[in-house]
């Protein structure tokens, strides 16, 4: 009975929050809103297709940039990995400091506490009451030169044919040499903590440390492979970094950050292919990099 | 007298290691207050400070085996058994620092060598044989040119292999007080400070008392006066440019040693007990001479020493590479105030123990090392 009546609950809510948007979407004139809201009532494969240009290879100027970056990703996936280079562009302008990213990013990749791939670093400007805040992303710079790589004695860092900086987990010593050389404290070496640690496991509990365990213990996919956390190996005791979500990328999909941002602020794509949408950005005169003068040249560029 | 006193600190020292020990083994590095800022701690830095000893007791020792200064004649053993226990004692600090010690054999079998740290597991190595093979040769065929020649190699691997650890951290760009050329070239410097400090504490505590005992310490004494001198005005151009320079990180990470959080144990331990105790001590030709106040001065300088590797080690860490990332995520092992956990202290105090026994139960137990002979 209870279960009836909160799916009643349920469809009524649903059917207020529907007539809402088309109000606002009506008021607003907004026709692709109400595209949008059709394609959402129908089943999830259709939105998939409606939402998606028929070929994203063929994303037009004015799409939403994700589906044009969706479009850059799917021609150059049919390059060979040594003709793309992939980059990132993140807009300063429109970074609200939801951080968003490092959360999406901590559930992409099961980041354990105390291991971050992409902190917002904020920067207040000025004194009050003339006092403003930027917001900075810091994923890996994924340097063109990255000190990161010399330094490792074992070759566990090193630069893959796409220009991403990887991490071979299972040769990896655990020597936070890399982390040490790195100037944008990208890395973050994995001490072997699960969130779990502390939850009663007391009797009735439904999700009680054991259940919780279970969800943290369960691999992620980096590099495309799975890696569960279990009696210390990798990537415990392993220097751990932003790889671009190189997982997702193979696949097809963007990186988990580029998806998850409101702001439309972060941008991924092939720099080697003019026109995509990181290729048109990068060579424009308000984008710099983070520590130029160290000739590190990262492939991470920000808009200010 | 003074030997069974040292006998029962080391054992001590090595008793207050085990939970240490246990804790790293068996539990990992959970208990460890360095992290992914400041990357190395207290391990390192005791790391670079054994190394030190190592490489700097062979340097001395060769003043036996290779250039035959008379008044060393019979000492060289001891500044090689001294190198030989206190190189362990590095790698054992430095293996507990690693995320993944089981997978040292990586470093031989895949090895970069174009890293600082490859170079340094290699050279260690060798170095370790080499120390045996010296050991040997010395006891066999003191004047033979065979010794002469591996005693050569090793003086060459200990002045490589101690200038080896300044370059691991100056090659470090982004760690603006590291990336100095100055620093590789002041280390060797370093290591023969250490050495002669190892010396006159071992000559000075458990060597017969005698006119020779006497020479010797007093020479050393003179040799470790120079040293310190030449330490302060390493000191001084070190940090003077720093400030001068006026580059904040630079800056900040001296500011920090002279003036923040590491001040105490910089101008207490290090300059006070490590540097001007020992010249007020040394400078008196009586107290030079006595082995007793000799070895004591070797130990000051020797506790400078651990201090001043500390010093290099975490302030320098202890500047964030980007302004405002400390703050930008919080966790476990996210923090940029290092002070060394309980457990990291428990296992260097082990490291310590470990050290100073094997050292007095060679020179109880070997029978080369139990014989006392000089050459008049
Ligand atoms: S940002 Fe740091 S970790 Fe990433 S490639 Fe550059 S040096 Fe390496
Ligand atoms: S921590 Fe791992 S990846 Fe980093 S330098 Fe050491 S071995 Fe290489």
């Amino acid at each position: 009975m209870k279960q009836v009546l909160q799916n009643q609950q349920k469809a009524s809510a649903d059917v207020g929050r529907r007539n809402f948007l088309r109000a606002l979407a009506g008021a607003a004139g907004a026709v692709t809103a109400l595209q949008v809201l059709d394609a959402l009532e129908a089943a999830p494969e259709q939105v998939a297709e409606s939402l998606v240009p028929q070929t994203v290879t063929e994303a037009d100027e004015t799409a939403d940039v994700l589906i044009r970056m969706q479009a850059d990703l799917a021609r150059a996936l049919k390059k060979q990995p040594s003709e793309r280079r992939w980059v990132m562009v993140i807009d300063l302008r429109k970074c609200v400091g939801c951080h968003a990213c490092t959360i999406a990013c901590v559930a992409e990749n099961k980041l354990p506490p105390g291991v971050v791939y992409r902190p917002v670093i904020e920067e207040e400007i000025g004194e009050y009451p003339n006092v403003t805040r930027r917001f900075i992303p810091r994923p890996c710079m994924q340097c063109e030169n990255p000190p990161c790589v010399p330094v490792c004695p074992v070759h566990a860092t090193y630069t893959n044919a796409e220009g991403v900086v990887e991490v071979n987990y299972e040769q990896c010593i655990g020597c936070r040499a890399c982390l040490t050389a790195c100037p944008y404290g990208a890395r973050t070496s994995d001490f072997g903590y699960t969130y779990a640690e502390g939850t009663p496991n007391a009797d009735g509990l439904i999700l009680g440390r054991d259940a919780a365990d279970e969800y943290e213990r369960a691999p992620n996919f980096e590099y495309g492979r799975p890696w569960p956390r279990e009696a210390h190996g990798s990537p415990m005791g392993n220097a751990r970094k932003c790889h671009f979500c190189l997982h997702r990328v193979k696949e097809g999909l963007l990186p988990e950050c580029v998806t998850t941002c409101i702001g439309r602020a972060t941008l991924f794509g092939d720099a080697n292919d003019p026109d995509s949408v990181v290729a048109q950005l990068i060579h424009r005169p308000n984008v710099i990099r983070l520590k130029e003068e160290l000739g590190t040249q990262p492939r991470v560029y920000y808009i200010v | 007298m003074i030997k069974r006193i040292v006998y029962g600190l080391g054992a001590l020292a090595l008793l207050l290691g085990l939970y240490g020990f246990y804790s790293r083994l068996f539990i990992g590095e959970r208990e460890v207050n360095y992290g992914s800022y400041v990357t190395w701690g207290l391990w390192v830095a005791m790391y670079l400070f054994f190394a030190g000893i190592s490489t700097g007791a062979y340097m001395l020792a060769t003043l036996d085996h290779l250039f035959n200064v008379r008044l060393f004649k019979g000492a060289g053993k001891y500044a090689l058994w001294g190198a030989l226990v206190t190189m362990p004692a590095a790698l054992i600090t430095i293996a507990f620092d690693l995320g993944h010690m089981e997978r040292i054999w990586k470093v031989y079998l895949s090895p970069n060598f174009g890293a600082p740290m490859a170079q340094l597991v290699w050279g260690y190595t060798l170095f370790l044989v080499v120390i045996v093979v010296s050991l040997v040769l010395t006891l066999r065929r003191p004047q033979t040119l065979s010794t002469k020649v591996v005693m050569s190699i090793g003086l060459f691997l200990a002045i490589f292999l101690s200038g080896g650890v300044g370059a691991l951290l100056s090659v470090n760009a982004s760690r603006a007080s590291w990336h100095a050329a100055m620093l590789p070239a002041q280390f060797p410097i370093f290591s023969l400070t250490s050495g002669v400090a190892l010396l006159m504490t071992l000559l000075g505590w458990f060597t017969p008392d005698d006119e020779t005992r006497q020479q010797r310490v007093r020479l050393l004494g003179l040799a470790m006066i120079v040293l310190i001198l030449v330490k302060a005005y390493y000191l001084w151009v070190d940090y003077s440019v720093a400030l001068y320079s006026g580059v904040p990180d630079t800056a900040r990470a001296v500011e920090l040693v002279l003036f923040g959080q590491y001040a105490w144990a910089f101008w207490g331990l290090q300059v006070a007990l490590g540097m001007i105790v020992p010249l007020i001590v040394l400078v008196q030709p009586r107290l030079a001479r006595s082995g007793f106040w000799a070895g004591l001065m070797g130990v000051l300088v020797l506790v400078g020493f651990a201090v001043a590797r500390s010093n290099i080690i975490f302030p320098a860490l202890a500047i964030p590479e980007l302004e405002g990332l400390t703050e930008a995520f919080h966790g476990p092992h996210l923090n940029i105030d290092y002070a060394p956990s309980l457990m990291e202290l428990s296992v260097v105090s082990g490291v310590v123990g470990l050290a100073t026994l094997a050292y007095l139960i060679g020179v109880d137990a070997l029978p080369f090392l139990k014989k006392y002979e000089v050459t008049k």
